[in-house]
């Protein structure tokens, strides 16, 4: 016991220490997508460090719950990373997928919650949308998680790794990859459903929540999103990705598709997200029922 | 078992709080709510010591505990995991109703405490019933004493109409479920309990007593559509009522369904799964779909009342299919999920209507636009609805993902089994409701919490708001813990939960040190919260201190806001909150929107504006509505025959006598 909790602590700081990398690789790839030079794979690092360094500014009007917010949706984060299989081990068992879930579930709780305490427009807005995606998102993830399970019977995490003997690019493997790759996407607040690079405030869902954090409030709330993207870019690998390859270079290929999709697309409107993932939802539905 | 029927004797004793002399209405009220309190606890542990023992399943009869002619008081295991619920809750609220209920003095307190006691005392009646009679004369019982508890405020119109509304439904569930006792009745020796169970039915018979066994189950739970009476009745009663009557007295409709659905039809015929379930389902998502669109705060909880209902039966429904289709050990895990997820919304149910009833208390208001920033006037209280709203969230560390975690489990073990492409559908349209009710359920109590407590003022009610008295904060508190302590450590109540049907040793759900497991597919799931939840302190505390290890500076200021002053009028109000889930559901909710404009002087400047938005609840409009208009019109042609007229009437009673004698000469 104790030694999958030191396994699983070094898988989360390996992850930690890795997360800027990947935002990195993804931001350099739409940089040379778009023709730009762009910023080096190592900026959010500096990034984090500046924030890390600066003062903290809060808002007159707040409670606890403000202050608490990046905190603990830093270490759902982190405890979600834990659970991860397909890395070093299986990862650490602190429930099954539903559990895994739920944890991400607690950060989004403290996360909109301190939207709201910051008492303006921005905040509830982004709150309020915060939560409307993920109820779009949630019956996708149910789902993607019964494929797996129901192919391998079980819902822990370790058993629904992905075999290749059996499900090397078969029709419900594919289109169950592909509907998660597309929830990957929704939940992690990317191109085309939410706009990760502006601050403009018709694109703007988890931008709109860190508004009002600053200083390392703020290196917490965005150190805890870049691991969630590596985080579900490993669960895409180890799960969903149907391809025989090391599970470094399927997160790698992920991230340089994220940076092609992102490049390719626009931001939808708010409202048709809601056929986007219905997409979602009927590949996973078919791919269930094919199986 | 003595002490069961001394806590039956103290609800009685404390029923009489209603003839106490007038001058003596406050220590009337006093003694009542102590009587109850005291009862409830015995209640609570005759439940554990009976609970306790281990090996004990359902059909046993051997512990009658009172008995008169036909009339008899039965306990087995299935009525103690219910007692259990009415103990605990019971006793809880009780406290809290030392001092909620101090605020009706001068109007009518002796009555309020003396029904309060008869609604408890009939609630554990009703679960302790041993044949058709003594259940029904408390199911009664129970509901005349709710409609007059509902009815307390008779001054406003509104309560008037919600009470009567109430009335007139539950009972039609009660004539629907006299309808099953009869017809079950029909083939038995006798009415009571033992011997319905091997009552024989013939096919048709069988699906109409099950048939209006669920219809007065499922109205007196308030599952869709039957649910109307549901968001009227419980925001109209006093907080503390409404907190017994949505944490309680639904589950008691769980406890009657049970007994229905184990003992007297079975769950042989996969239909009736499949109803169940289906009901269920569509009652959670649009449950919580409307209460993330209502801003009375007691409406919101009885929405989600009837979405976490919704959750119970579809547990329930999940099992009966599962038993129908021969898995009946994979059974067990749904049976399991229904009574933890009772015992979980009972105790956040309660909490949240009591915080309700705090927050009226302080403030004299209940619409959320109103609140805000009360987590700074009210730190214990916002401290306890922040546990209930986690816990209705069904977040980790609280009772709610306990309950919710066994459902999903349960749905799963019915994939595992779906082979058929008919049932793969059901399981996909289960977790696409699931799925949708437990991110709406999330941003419903987002929404409560952080437009009521958290950000600023948003009227001038919030200024005198102030903390609660310690009766009411023990209350609320109690059940916090509670929830907090399910929520950490499900193993216990999920091992005696699921000993309630244990039936020979099968291997079931369970807890063990490490958290709760089911073994139902290939491998086993498991759910370590305890450990989530050290894991957690561990990372916030590092956390916190890597946030505070070196000198930082930490100033405070106003919010940004594009360079003026933020005013309090600028933040987003709750209907604000709830406007794209709005828009992506039109296609059910209908809302209807209309904006007059009280000045125009420009087409863009120097306008007033009045916006009004209505969300009808879609069933009373389209369901009710014309039975209603049918009902009334049918009576109007009726009322022709009426006339007043005594040779009219003496004319009728000659007829009358001609088609009798006609057909005795027949």
């Amino acid at each position: 016991m104790v030694m999958d909790i030191m396994i699983a602590a070094g898988q989360a700081v390996l992850l930690l220490c890795l997360a800027p990398l990947i935002v990195g690789i993804i931001n350099k790839t739409k940089a040379i997508l778009q023709k730009r030079q762009g910023a080096s794979v190592f900026q959010e690092y500096f990034d984090l460090w500046k924030w890390w360094q600066k003062p903290v500014i809060v808002t007159k009007y707040c409670s606890w719950v403000f202050l608490a917010a990046p905190v603990v949706y830093l270490a759902t984060s982190i405890m979600a990373a834990m659970m991860l299989p397909g890395l070093l081990q299986n990862g650490l068992r602190l429930g099954d997928a539903f559990v895994f879930v739920y944890i991400l579930a607690l950060g989004r709780f403290f996360m909109t919650l301190g939207s709201m305490d910051s008492a303006t427009a921005f905040g509830g807005m982004g709150g309020s949308r915060e939560i409307y995606i993920s109820v779009l998102v949630e019956p996708a993830v149910m789902l993607a998680i019964l494929v797996n399970a129901a192919r391998y019977g079980s819902t822990t995490l370790s058993q629904m790794v992905i075999d290749y003997n059996a499900f090397y690019f078969t029709v419900p493997a594919v289109m169950a990859g592909v509907a998660f790759f597309l929830v990957m996407l929704a939940e992690n607040s990317r191109l085309p459903v939410d706009n990760p690079d502006t601050h403009l405030e018709l694109t703007m869902i988890h931008e709109c929540m860190t508004l009002e954090y600053s200083g390392r409030l703020l290196t917490f709330i965005h150190w805890g999103s870049m691991l969630k993207i590596l985080s579900f870019l490993v669960l895409f690998g180890a799960l969903y990705m149907p391809l025989p390859l090391p599970i470094a270079v399927k997160v790698l290929l992920s991230a340089v598709l994220i940076g092609l999709v992102e490049t390719l697309n626009n931001k939808m409107r708010l409202f048709k997200v809601r056929v986007y993932l219905s997409a979602a939802v009927v590949m996973l539905a078919v791919a269930f029922i094919a199986q | 078992m003595e002490l069961l029927i001394t806590a039956l004797g103290l609800y009685a004793l404390g029923t009489l709080a209603i003839i106490w002399p007038k001058r003596l209405e406050l220590a009337a009220h006093y003694t009542a709510m102590w009587l109850a309190t005291g009862a409830s606890l015995m209640v609570l542990w005759v439940a554990c010591q009976f609970l306790g023992q281990a090996g004990w399943g359902m059909p046993i009869y051997n512990d009658t505990i009172w008995q008169l002619g036909r009339y008899s008081l039965v306990l087995d295991s299935w009525s103690a995991a219910f007692l259990l619920i009415i103990g605990l809750s019971g006793a809880a609220v009780s406290i809290y109703g030392i001092g909620y209920g101090r605020g009706y003095l001068g109007s009518r307190i002796r009555q309020l405490a003396g029904l309060w006691n008869l609604f408890i005392g009939s609630m554990v009646m009703v679960v302790l019933a041993g044949d058709a009679f003594t259940f029904i004369l408390a199911w009664e019982v129970m509901a005349l004493v709710s409609f007059l508890l509902v009815n307390h405020e008779s001054e406003k119109k509104q309560v008037v109409h919600a009470a009567y509304q109430y009335m007139v439904m539950t009972h039609i569930g009660t004539a629907a479920i006299l309808i099953a006792f009869y017809i079950l009745g029909g083939g038995a020796d006798s009415f009571a309990f033992k011997d319905l169970a091997h009552s024989e039915l013939t096919l048709p018979l069988q699906h109409l007593a099950f048939g209006c066994a669920f219809a007065g189950f499922a109205l007196k739970s308030g599952l869709m559509p039957l649910h109307v009476w549901l968001p009227n009745a419980h925001p109209a009663a006093p907080s503390h009522v409404s907190a017994l009557m949505s944490g309680v007295m639904l589950k008691v409709a769980v406890y009657g369904f049970g007994r229905f659905v184990f003992e007297f039809i079975g769950a042989e015929v996969l239909g009736y799964g499949l109803v169940v379930m289906v009901i269920g389902l569509l009652s959670a998502f649009l449950g919580v779909l409307y209460a993330s669109m209502e801003k009375d705060m007691k409406r919101i909880l009885a929405y989600s009342s009837v979405e976490n209902m919704g959750i119970i039966f579809a547990a329930f429904g999940c099992g009966m299919v599962l038993t129908a289709l021969g898995h009946s050990r994979l059974a067990m895990v749904a049976f399991t999920a229904v009574l933890v997820h009772s015992v979980a919304h009972s105790l956040m149910k309660c909490l949240l209507f009591m915080s309700a009833g705090s927050v009226m208390h302080a403030t004299g208001t209940r619409n959320i636009e109103k609140l805000g920033a009360l987590a700074e006037k009210m730190p214990w209280t916002a401290a306890f609805t922040f546990v209930g709203s986690m816990s209705l969230a069904s977040l980790p560390f609280t009772a709610g993902l306990a309950g919710e975690w066994l459902t999903l489990q349960s749905m799963m073990t019915l994939a595992f089994q779906a082979a058929s492409t008919e049932l793969r559908l059901l399981v996909i349209f289960a977790f696409v409701l699931l799925g949708l009710t437990g991110a709406l359920a999330l941003g419903c109590f987002v929404r409560l919490y952080g437009v009521a407590f958290l950000g600023r003022r948003r009227s001038g009610l919030v200024l005198k708001a102030h903390e609660m008295p310690f009766s009411m904060l023990l209350g609320m508190g109690i059940e916090a813990v509670a929830i907090i302590i399910v929520g950490v450590m499900p193993a216990p109540l999920v091992n005696i939960m699921r000993n309630v049907l244990l039936v020979d040793g099968e291997a079931m759900p369970g807890g063990n040190f490490l958290g709760i497991w089911w073994d139902g597919g290939q491998s086993v799931a498991l759910f370590s919260p305890w450990l989530i939840l050290l894991l957690a302190g561990v990372l916030i505390a590092l956390l916190c201190a890597a946030l505070i290890s070196r000198k930082i500076v930490v100033t405070q200021d106003v919010t940004w806001n594009c360079g003026t002053e933020p005013t309090r009028r600028q933040q987003y109000t709750a209907t604000g909150f709830s406007k794209p889930l709005r828009r992506a559901f039109d296609f059910i909710l209908k809302p209807r929107r209309e904006r007059v404009f009280l000045q125009r002087e420009h087409a863009y400047f120097g306008r007033k504006l009045q916006y009004n938005l209505q969300i009808p609840d879609q069933f009373t409009d389209r369901l009710y509505r014309p039975v209603q208009h049918v009902l009334i019109r049918s009576a109007e042609i009726l009322r022709k025959l009426q006339q007043g007229s005594v040779r009219l009437y003496i004319g009728y009673t000659m007829l009358a006598m001609v088609v009798v004698l006609l057909w005795g000469a027949m």
